[in-house]
Formats: C-alpha cells, structure tokens, sequence
C-alpha cells in the first residue's frame, strides 16, 4: 500500500515535471544572443512597415526580472524601508513579477481587442526585456540620490526602452486609433512603474540623510529651542532602528 | 556452545550423506539442525549484525574524503573540475556550510538562520528547474542543493569578515563583489562540467550570481 501511494506521488510529479517541459524550448540560447538582445532592446527601430521580429525566448526576460528584484531588495535595504504587513524579499517579488505578468496579460488583452500579431510569450519577452532600462536606471540612482539625475534617466534610459517596445507594436498593428490605445497604454505603465518604483522607497532615503548626515545639519546648539527638532528626528530614527532589528 | 560444538564434530562431514544412511535417526537429525541452526544463526546473525555491520560513517554516506575533494574544487576556481564528483549527491557538507554560514552570522548580531534557510530552499527549487529547462539531460535536486551548498564556503569568509569590520564602505563593496563572482563562478563551473553544457557557463552563472547576491545582502546589512 506504501507502493501505491509512491507511485501515485511519483506519476504526479513526473506529470509536474512534464507541464514543465513545455517551456524548454524558450530557454536554450547562448550567451552572445542574450547579450545581443539587451543591447537592441534599448534602440528603436525606425521601420514600422513591417512586422519586426520578436525572440520568443523567456531566459533572457526572467533574469531582467530577478535581477530587478535584486536591485529592489538592495534600493530597500539601503533605505531602511520598514514593511509591516508582509516581508521585503515577498514584496520585491510580488511587484516585480506582479509588474511582468500581470502588464505582459493586460496588454497581450488589449492586442487581442486591436488586432496586433502578437502571441503571449512574445509579449513577455518584449516587456521582460524593456525592464533592461528600468533595472539600468534604479541601479545608478538608488546608489546616487539627485532627483535630476533620476529624471534625466527616467527620460532618457526609460524613454528609449519605451520607444523601442512601441515601435515594435506598432509595426504589428494596422490602424492609428488601435496603435494609439496599445501604444498609449504600454508607455503609459512602463514609465509610471519606473516613476513608482524610485519614489516608493526614495522618500525615506532623503529623510534619513536630512537627518543624519550632510551640511545642512546644524551642529548641536544648546539653545533649548532647537532641541525639539532635533530630538523628534533622532526619536523617529531609532523607532524606525529599533523596529527594523525587530 | 559446546553441545554445539559437539554436533557439529558428530556431523563432521556433509548432512545428505548422514541423513541417507540413518534413517530412524532421520527424525532427530531433522531436529538437531533446526535446533543447532537456529542458536547458531542467531548467533551468526548477532555477531554480522554486530561486527560485519559497516561502519557508521559509511552507512550515513558520509565520506570525509570527497567532502574534501569537493571543497577544494570550490575553493580553486581555476581549476578544472571533475564532471563525476557530483554523482553522489552528499548533503553532509552543505548542512555544515549552511550552519556555519548562520553561526558566523551570529557572531554577527544577526539571528537569521530562518532567512538562511528559506532562500537557500527557494533557491535550490529554482536553480533545479531552471537547469532542467535548459540543459540536455536532466539534473536531480540532490545535486543542485549539493552544489549550490559547497559553494557556499567562500560566503562565510565573508561574513565572517563582517563580523569584524563593516562591509558597508568602497572597501565592503569590492570584496562583496569578488565573494559573489567567485561562488557563482565555481558553481557555474562545477554545473558545466557535471552538465556538460559547453558555451553556456555565463547563463549558469548569472541566476547563481543573484541567488549568492541575496546570501550577501544578509551578510552586509
């Protein structure tokens, strides 16, 4: 009877194991062709008239993803970001791959409503290789905290990541209002997921640093008036110090 | 013992030969055997069970020798590794490394062995499907988590390291670095050669790369 329920376990697994092999087409590649495709993900084509093709691989866009997670974990833990309900790593998680599948779905959707040529896992691999910019851009400005450097890259790194998905989409799709919704969409959310992303986990930065160091800091006065001030910061820092080793 | 031994001198020589040639003690040879061989196999069973038993080591299939092989095979990352060293799928040495990896933590101030082991769980499921989808023949858990546990090793020099001085300056990020390049490049190698997927070490080494990165951000902050 203990055989019956192994080999009951094991032809799950193995059918587990079979669903699993449906997507090892999209994983062989080599690394020159990765290497080649990050790069012409961030240039845009010129020629809309005809349908550019698109690498249906999934290796290459579920590392952008991952290692988006990575540089959220690491933005979060420099930042001192404190969640309540729910840990960093599952929110990192949650919002990369949330981010991933759940955009690559809506507008895999709206294609369908605007008759684009395009099949799910060539979207997926689309938007998982436009968060190349994304991954490009958090990684310098969570390290080097100046709004304008961060909106010159959101323009300039997320913009070209954008122009290129879009102009792909385009050349798939016939009609100016279809093309207008896709696209509008698409470059809408990719834009906006880069703004959240910074500003979510960048406000608590610059307050620590107000506080902390730099030279807009006073030196301790004994003016019993400015104690207050200075007092509720260094209270909230090691609340927050406080709750963080907890 | 010594009736025993008395029998057996009686019946010294082969059983059929004796059995055919008296019959009417037929009846009480049929007992004595099964009386003789019943004390005599449990004593010989109780003297196998107890000095023919194999040592305890061997029988856990802990074998001190290749732990030390494979660990020094993590720890020479130029040199070649030996495709057949991960045949046996040991998890001895990688439970050590991981415990040392949480008590160096300790020492740290850092009481995280549970992140410790998720991420090493989570990892290793990872790791096993994504090196099932993309190699030609396929690749057990076992081997994964052992792999993925002995390189380990060069991860506790840097916590341990952490233990005494901050990693959070210039000097904490480079040698972050090269921890995290070394693990992911003696993993990658030992996958290749195991896997025998020529050409694709870069992509074997990146996702292992992250999984280390992770390991690291816990030693670092």
């Amino acid at each position: 009877q203990v055989w019956q329920a192994g080999k009951r376990q094991a032809s799950r697994a193995f059918s587990l194991y079979a669903n699993i092999d449906i997507l090892r087409p999209y994983f062989d590649v080599e690394p020159a062709q990765v290497r080649a495709r990050l790069l012409e993900s961030m240039i845009p084509v010129k020629m809309v008239n005809f349908p550019q093709k698109i690498a249906g691989e999934l290796y290459g866009p579920l590392m952008l993803v991952f290692t988006l997670v990575a540089i959220l974990l690491h933005g979060m833990k420099t930042s001192d970001t404190i969640i309540r309900e729910g840990t960093l790593m599952g929110t990192a998680i949650g919002t990369c791959f949330g981010y991933w599948l759940g955009v690559s779905s809506f507008i895999y959707f709206l294609a369908y409503l605007c008759n684009a040529q395009i099949t799910m896992v060539q979207m997926l691999s689309l938007l998982g290789y436009g968060l190349f910019g994304h991954c490009i851009t958090l990684f310098v400005t969570y390290n080097i905290h100046f709004h304008s450097l961060f909106y010159i890259f959101w323009l300039g790194v997320g913009g070209l990541s954008t122009l290129r998905m879009v102009a792909v989409l385009v050349s798939r799709t016939v009609g100016h209002t279809q093309r207008l919704i896709l696209c509008g969409t698409l470059a809408a959310l990719h834009m906006l997921f880069l703004l959240y992303l910074h500003f979510a986990y960048h406000k608590v930065v610059e307050g620590i640093l107000d506080t902390l160091e730099g030279p807009n800091m006073p030196p301790f006065q004994r003016v019993a008036r400015d104690i207050p001030v200075v007092s509720n910061a260094l209270v909230n820092t090691t609340a927050k110090a406080a709750a963080l080793t907890l | 013992r010594q009736f025993e031994g008395y029998d057996y001198s009686q019946q010294s020589g082969f059983f059929p030969p004796e059995m055919m040639q008296q019959q009417q003690p037929y009846m009480g040879q049929i007992y004595q055997p099964t009386q003789t061989y019943t004390p005599t196999s449990a004593q010989s069973f109780y003297g196998s069970s107890f000095e023919d038993e194999p040592p305890l080591l061997e029988e856990l299939g802990i074998n001190f020798d290749h732990i030390w092989q494979k660990t020094l095979t993590v720890l020479h990352p130029l040199k070649v590794a030996d495709g057949s060293i991960m045949n046996e799928t040991d998890l001895a040495g990688p439970m050590v490394f991981c415990l040392a990896f949480g008590a160096t933590l300790l020492l740290a101030g850092k009481i995280q062995f549970g992140y410790v082991y998720g991420i090493s769980a989570i990892g290793c499921v990872g790791m096993f499907c994504l090196l099932n989808l993309m190699s030609m023949t396929g690749v057990s858990f076992g081997c994964v988590a052992s792999v993925l546990g002995y390189c380990l090793l060069p991860m506790i020099l840097l916590s341990t390291f952490a233990i005494v001085f901050s990693l959070q300056g210039m000097m904490g990020i480079i040698l972050t670095a090269g921890i995290i390049g070394w693990c992911s490049f003696s993993a990658s190698k030992i996958f290749i050669s195991a896997l025998a997927m020529e050409g694709q070490q870069l992509l074997v080494a990146y996702p292992c790369a992250l999984l280390y990165g992770v390991f690291a951000l816990i030693s670092v902050f």
